[in-house]
């Protein structure tokens, strides 16, 4: 009876501001004059096509990028370190990685410096799309090389509980232990039973990668932008009709996603019956030979990619005069960084924004996951990760409508709720595997000895979860640093973070103060990172 | 057909686990390894099947009809294995589980095998039930049909009777043993409770390390 009522009690605390932000967002879409000019628009179908194809392309090549490197990685001597190595690839904020990339990519960037004159006969940049090209190929790539590692750790958390590693692990010996190649015995064995466990991340990577409104801004396409970034333009637009307008082009996304979820849904199911089981069980036993070096090959590529992103992020914060073709800067210059400096209160509320947020969400997270029957939880998920699978454009309208009417807009306390509420899905994501896979006997054990539930969860449980419990605040601070969106429009333009000055400055041609903004919002959650993998060790003896 | 193990020593970091062991199981004889927790069984038989934590070493060498094994792969020694779990695939029926064993060949001759290896565990009408409703027993039952189906040279038991009541441990026992001599192949039987021991003269006892 507590539990429940400590359950209904943390429902109604996000619920709410949930319920009413989903109800403002959706409001936005009744005006039927703002369909007509969405529809009559003559970009709107173009951009739409461009979301799409920079979407799905992206999640597809993600998920098979991240499939491959597990079905060559897992129960393989390099896995662990690699799992460990993802943590500071997720501390990269989206923005940063494609302001990184950006700087390799463009034609006044690393890559093509390289490689002029000497080979390329150039001795100025050409003028080349090699960034904002209009096929969307940059957006692709800073979209499949940030999600390849939010999967391969969505796929770790389901791994690292103790009695699926263990059994999968088995299973795949027996495979093998019958001529199955390492390989072949992941695809028709552990991939099957790990997919369906997937779901959420990788609605999560196509929800995003339809929707994503802050990269595409660094790197995407212009003429036409994806349907996101169209949106936001008529979201920030004066006039209250385009503002309408962007709200329904917002429900488009949303729409469209749905749409898309069921398709790949239905894919998968029907064939599944046929398709899938005959793969599965015809007998091929596939070929033995380098699967284990390409895995260690993919892991390395996927870390030479960040390293050389961060690297060019480092060089650009402290570059003074840097004529093309030159390798590296004529001069280097601590600019950007004293204005960096100058900037402390932006840098301050970032932090007590992100640290706050976390630690609601995590406080939120797991006061559910002790509280609540399994049976609401598994009702109710789709509700809690609301904000997670609503496009960005549409839950920010929402989310602002909800800073509006508590009267918290343009406070920190506003933007303390919008971040909360971005973290939240995250968190659970994270915590969920580890939590609800805890072996129950240790409460009975405890309980045998005479010690009560508090105890239990202060000496036993929270202790025992330090590592995961230590990520999810990783987690949520990461979000947190990374929201662009609801800190534009809940902040009003009052309060900026790190983020919204590293994306607004993208646009410009400060490459330097761009670079050292993007840099901070690295750092500051992989410090965090640092902190929780410390925190998450395992106790020595 | 025969599986000899010369084992000099298998160590961890810190320890010694086994040493000095020698074996030689000819066809159609089941051998079996008795020894307390710790004392180094499940790690041998891991090594025979290539499956050995890479912080473990084994000094010694296998071989399976004349053939060195070290050298290979797991999915290249032939070896099959029959855990003290059953380790059915979840997301297969009973039936397809069994496939999933047959060497690859003519659909309609594997659909063949599989269903007299059904037949001969008396169930054929479980065919494309979900695993999950079987009985402990009968899991059991097809996770053996399974690892034979493979047509492995050799087969390891690694405590497969543990997890059951005495009666149904001895039905399973006598089952499994009958099955395995027809296949005429070597077997080695780990186990740490006396009354698995297939035959007294093909018996070796592990000292804790």
């Amino acid at each position: 009876m507590n539990t429940r009522f400590g359950a209904a009690t943390l429902l109604a605390a996000l619920g709410a501001p949930l319920a009413i932000s989903a109800g403002v967002a959706l409001q936005a879409g009744f005006n039927s004059a703002a369909w007509l000019a969405l529809g009559g628009h003559p970009q709107t179908l173009s951009a739409l096509g461009m979301s799409l194809w920079t979407g799905l392309t992206a999640t597809a090549l993600a998920v098979a990028g991240a499939a491959f490197l597990l079905s060559r990685s897992f129960g393989q001597v390099h896995w662990p370190q690699g799992v460990r190595l993802l943590a500071p690839l997720l501390a990269v904020p989206h923005a940063a990685f494609a302001i990184g990339l950006v700087f390799l990519l463009a034609p006044s960037g690393w890559f093509l410096r390289a490689l002029s004159p000497w080979a390329t006969g150039l001795d100025a940049p050409p003028p080349w799309p090699t960034t904002q090209d209009p096929w969307g190929l940059g957006l692709i790539a800073v979209l499949v090389f940030k999600e390849i590692p939010f999967l391969l750790w969505a796929a770790a958390t389901q791994l690292q509980r103790a009695e699926v590693a263990q059994r999968w692990t088995r299973e795949l010996q027996l495979a093998r232990s019958q001529g199955y190649s390492a390989p072949r015995a992941w695809w028709c064995v552990v991939w099957p039973q790990l997919w369906p466990r997937l779901r959420w991340p990788l609605l999560a990577v196509l929800a995003y990668s339809l929707t994503v409104v802050d990269m595409a801004l660094v790197i995407g396409p212009t003429s036409p932008p994806t349907l996101a970034v169209l949106a936001w333009q008529w979201l920030l637009d004066p006039d209250p009709a385009v503002n309408a307008q962007g709200a329904c082009a917002a429900w488009v996304l949303t729409a469209v996603l749905a749409l898309t979820v069921g398709v790949v849904g239905w894919i998968w199911q029907v064939p599944q019956q046929t398709f899938w089981r005959t793969r599965w069980t015809q007998g091929a036993r596939g070929r033995p030979g380098v699967s284990k070096k390409l895995g260690v090959a993919g892991f390395c590529a996927l870390l030479g990619v960040y390293g050389l992103v961060m690297l060019a992020l480092v060089v650009g914060s402290v570059a003074g005069l840097w004529p093309f073709p030159l390798l590296l800067p004529e001069a280097l210059s601590l600019q950007a960084w004293a204005s960096v400096w100058g900037s402390l209160p932006t840098l301050g509320t970032t932090i007590s924004l992100a640290l706050a947020s976390a630690a609601t969400a995590l406080i939120w997270s797991v006061a559910w996951l002790e509280c609540a029957p399994p049976a609401w939880d598994q009702r109710l998920r789709p509700f809690l990760y609301l904000p997670l699978v609503l496009p960005p454009v549409l839950w920010v309208v929402g989310v602002h409508g909800l800073a509006l009417s508590l009267g918290v807009d343009a406070r920190w306390t506003g933007l303390w709720l919008a971040h909360t509420l971005a973290a939240v899905p995250y968190v659970l994501i994270a915590l969920s595997p580890a939590y609800l896979g805890f072996e129950a006997r240790h409460q009975q054990v405890c309980a045998s000895l005479g010690h009560g539930h508090a105890v239990f969860l202060w000496r036993v449980k929270w202790p025992l979860l330090r590592a995961a419990l230590s990520a999810g605040f990783a987690i949520g601070f990461a979000v947190s640093v990374a929201q662009y969106l609801p800190t534009l429009f809940v902040g009003s333009g009052r309060l900026n973070t790190v983020t919204t000055e590293a994306v607004t400055l993208a646009a410009g041609a400060q490459r330097s103060l761009t670079s050292a903004y993007a840099l901070l919002q690295w750092a500051l959650p992989l410090l965090i990172w640092a902190w929780a993998a410390r925190c998450g060790r395992a106790r020595r003896f | 057909m025969s599986l000899r193990i010369h084992l000099s020593q298998l160590t961890s970091p810190t320890a010694m686990l086994l040493q000095s062991l020698d074996l030689d199981i000819s066809g159609g004889v089941i051998h079996t390894v008795m020894g307390p927790s710790g004392s180094g069984k499940s790690s041998l038989l891991a090594a025979i099947c290539g499956t050995l934590a890479p912080d473990l070493v084994f000094k010694g060498d296998i071989h399976l009809n004349g053939k060195p094994l070290l050298a290979l792969p797991t999915e290249q020694r032939g070896v099959g294995i029959l855990f003290q779990d059953d380790l059915l695939f979840a997301h297969m029926t009973v039936f397809e589980n069994l496939l999933f064993a047959v060497p690859a060949g003519p659909k309609p001759e594997r659909k063949a095998a599989v269903m007299q290896g059904l037949i001969d565990l008396d169930l054929a009408s479980w065919a494309h039930a979900d695993p999950a409703t079987l009985s402990g027993g009968q899991r059991a039952r097809v996770a053996l049909m399974r690892a034979l189906l493979a047509q492995p040279q050799a087969l390891l038991l690694d405590e497969p009777f543990s997890k059951f009541d005495a009666t149904l441990r001895a039905r399973l026992r006598t089952f499994v043993f009958e099955l395995v001599k027809k296949r005429h192949i070597p077997v080695l039987l780990v186990t740490h409770d006396a009354a698995d021991i297939a035959d007294p003269a093909h018996l070796t006892q592990l000292a804790h390390a």
